[in-house]
């Protein structure tokens, strides 16, 4: 009898609370879902954005992308190898630094600074400043020459190392996130816990490895679904650094869709690529949440 | 449960509402004309040539019509067209807005639907022969289903290297006139540290400059015959066109890294700091003969060297057929009246003076930055210092002659944004090795069949 009566003054409780957040909720949900809903509009027509002709053409612009358009793919498979690899270095050196730090290291306020200011400055601000720095004519060229070490800094202009050299950027961009973020979750950790291993005769590495690591699995969780619509939604670097060039080579989905949206007035086009975009990126939020419940069943 | 259902409802029918809104913000409305021909408030969107330049073209414009304010809305090239799409599709804030021929950014063909026809406005301003008097391309190119979409204020042409004098005659370097000495002019730089030729190949535009230049030395006239669908892209001369194109990356003519570099800022300012000897420019870069502009270019590549001697040469015949020379150009901006704008009239006078006026054309010659509309219109030489008179003046005026005489050579106008985005990806292919001459003419061949 008693729990219903809490029951209820929950639920009425939750009711009160709804009208104080009812107008922003209209607003940004009428936007957001008005949005979608017009750009899936927009996916079916072929269209340049300003003509007054708009032709419907069906699917065909998502049947396009899937099935003949090369550059659409290399999108993808430059979204994939970026997530798995800025993944990867970026947390590993977040947990890293944000262990480190809660040790007692001198100068801790410095070093956690220094780890978190790259994340707060705007790519826009930086993006040139790294193409001076890897290209033939910048710093990194000169102290090659200077050290007589043969090595041409033309990384940009080449394929396979133009990626890496994005990547290299965000993972120098986004550790400090990560850092922040493992910091934060080991503080959380019960003391008595890391006591008690240490008790038990574990070392450093094996604490870190069989007690902090599982308890900031949130955190590593939360950070694989921000990387994953990070990735899928990254514009500013490689826009910004490369153009995805060369040759497509560093093209992501935001810049493919900006090209063929804005550069090639291709509107219709670009909202397929833009929905696919979105399913991807559902899709990629719930793969990562289907492997966090079953590893925690 | 009654109360959820309540709330249920207030929020679909919000969110219906919400939605209607935005819905109905999208359309745009017929605006009403409150200008007159002398007076008026016209925003003039453009990226080029850039503050303070246009401004001073207003000025001059309001010598003649004090009661037209002008207000100058300059994007970046590259920016451009994001910005002016969404502008123009709601009809506010853009009464003059600058376009190009072809492919570029602000193409004629994309943004031409949103502009009046300007016929009756340049017939009233030059009489029924004005196209006697107005550069031919200035009418053709930007006449969009028979209606004469914007007005052109000047062309550039492109074909040609520029080429630091000074650093030729410091080194004692030769001006390069074929493959050979172009190859040996990069090495005697080399040797001292300069950069003997620059192009930021990561920025295509630039890129098909080049290729251009080179398939004119191998065919002329095959280039703009395969864009118009006279000539497949497959044929010979292209794919030769294209080798060449890949020697000149492969025999140290372009600097190494080129394919990560752009040309504006990268390329343009190791030229101007003197870091380079020679860049592919076209004639947009003859302003830099003046000393005020070039000092300007000089401080934006964060150099403090003084203003030096530069001149154009020939593309140099790496073909080996002799044909050399060749220059190609189209209608660098022109402006276009918004149809829904507020300011229409006013906005036509301005478009009208500043394409078709002898005093609006005549700063424009002057500046050197485009080859004016209005062939009467050529630089005051007397009023025009250049840099280095004795070794520039000669070859500046023979320069903007040759130009002038091009002929049907069109540099963008004859490409659309699909063979652009083709034609880039191909070159960056073929230069990096990753597409081979044949397959890139091919790829060409083939995109131009899909854009038909």
């Amino acid at each position: 009898m008693n729990n219903m009566k809490k029951d209820k003054t929950l639920k009425s409780n939750k009711m009160n609370g709804f009208p104080w957040i009812l107008p922003a909720f209209v607003f940004i949900v009428g936007i957001i879902y008005y949005s979608i809903f017009y750009t899936f509009k927009l996916s079916t027509l072929d269209w340049n954005g300003l003509d007054p002709i708009q032709t419907e053409v069906g699917i065909s612009n998502y049947t396009k992308a899937l099935f003949s358009d090369w550059v659409f793919w290399k999108a993808i498979q430059n979204t994939i190898v970026y997530f798995i690899f800025t993944f990867l270095i970026q947390n590993f050196l977040g947990f890293i630094f944000a262990a480190i730090l809660h040790t007692k290291v001198k100068l801790a306020t410095l070093h956690k600074c220094l780890i978190f200011i790259p994340t707060i400055l705007a790519p826009a601000t930086m993006a040139p400043v790294f193409r001076l720095l890897f290209s033939p004519q910048g710093i990194l060229q000169d102290i090659f020459d200077i050290l007589h070490l043969g090595i041409t800094v033309d990384w940009l202009a080449k394929p396979n190392s133009a990626l890496f050299i994005l990547m290299i950027v965000a993972i120098w961009e986004f550790t400090g996130m990560s850092f922040i973020l493992y910091y934060a979750a080991m503080s959380q950790i019960d003391k008595e816990m890391l006591e008690a291993s240490r008790l038990d005769g574990a070392g450093n590495f094996r604490t870190l490895l069989s007690i902090v690591l599982p308890n900031c699995k949130g955190t590593t969780v939360s950070l694989a679904m921000l990387g994953i619509i990070g990735a899928l939604k990254t514009f500013d670097i490689p826009y910004l650094i490369t153009t995805g060039g060369p040759n497509h080579a560093t093209e992501f989905l935001g810049t493919y869709i900006y090209r063929q949206g804005i550069r090639q007035s291709h509107l219709g086009y670009a909202a397929a690529i833009s929905v696919m975009l979105l399913v991807l990126a559902f899709c990629g939020a719930i793969l990562i949440n289907k492997v966090n419940k079953g590893d925690e069943k | 449960m009654k109360k959820t259902r309540v709330l249920a409802v207030i929020l679909v029918a919000l969110m219906v509402m919400m939605t209607t809104v935005l819905a109905g913000c999208g359309g745009s409305k017929k605006t009403e004309d409150t200008s007159s021909e002398t007076s008026g408030e016209v925003v003039w969107w453009g990226w080029t040539p850039g503050s303070p330049t246009n401004e001073q073209y207003i000025a001059e414009f309001n010598k003649e019509y004090p009661n037209i304010k002008v207000t100058w809305k300059q994007t970046s090239i590259d920016d451009y067209d994001a910005a002016i799409k969404p502008a123009l599709a709601n009809g506010k804030g853009v009464d003059a807005f600058e376009v190009s021929a072809g492919s570029g950014n602000g193409g004629v063909k994309v943004f031409g639907g949103q502009a009046i026809d300007l016929t009756d406005a340049v017939k009233k301003a030059l009489g029924d022969n004005y196209k006697d008097k107005l550069n031919e391309a200035s009418i053709t190119t930007m006449t969009v289903n028979g209606q004469l979409k914007a007005l052109g204020v000047g062309t550039v042409y492109s074909g040609n290297l520029w080429i630091n004098k000074d650093l030729f005659d410091k080194y004692n370097v030769k001006a390069p006139t074929n493959l050979a000495e172009w190859k040996e002019a990069c090495k005697v730089f080399k040797e001292h540290g300069i950069d003997g030729f620059v192009q930021g190949a990561g920025q295509g535009a630039f890129n098909m400059d080049t290729f251009h230049a080179i398939a004119d030395n191998v065919s002329p006239g095959t280039f703009t015959k395969a864009a118009r669908g006279e000539v497949e892209w497959t044929d010979d001369s292209i794919v030769k066109a294209l080798e060449l194109w890949k020697g000149l990356f492969d025999d140290g003519i372009m600097q190494k890294g080129a394919l990560g570099l752009k040309q504006y800022p990268e390329a343009n300012n190791l030229f101007m700091s003197q870091k380079a000897a020679m860049v592919m420019m076209g004639s947009w870069y003859t302003s830099n003969t003046l000393p005020d502009t070039m000092k300007a270019s000089i401080e934006a590549a964060s150099s403090k060297e003084e203003p030096f001697t530069m001149i154009p040469i020939d593309f140099p015949d790496i073909a080996g057929t002799g044909k050399t020379g060749s220059m190609f150009g189209d209608l660098d901006y022109s402006t276009a009246v918004s149809a829904t704008s507020k300011n229409v009239k006013a906005a036509t006078t301005f478009a009208v003076w500043l394409g078709t006026s002898q005093s609006g054309q005549q700063i424009i010659a002057d500046s050197l930055n485009v080859v004016p509309s209005l062939k009467s219109a050529t630089p005051n030489w007397d009023k025009v210092k250049l840099v280095n008179p004795e070794k520039q003046n000669e070859v500046i005026k023979k320069y903007i002659e040759k130009s002038m005489g091009s002929g049907d050579n069109p540099r963008f106008a004859e490409i659309n944004a699909d063979m652009n985005q083709k034609m880039m990806d191909v070159l960056a292919g073929v230069a990096g090795g990753t597409i081979t001459p044949k397959d890139g003419a091919a790829q060409l061949a083939g995109t131009q069949a899909d854009s038909k």
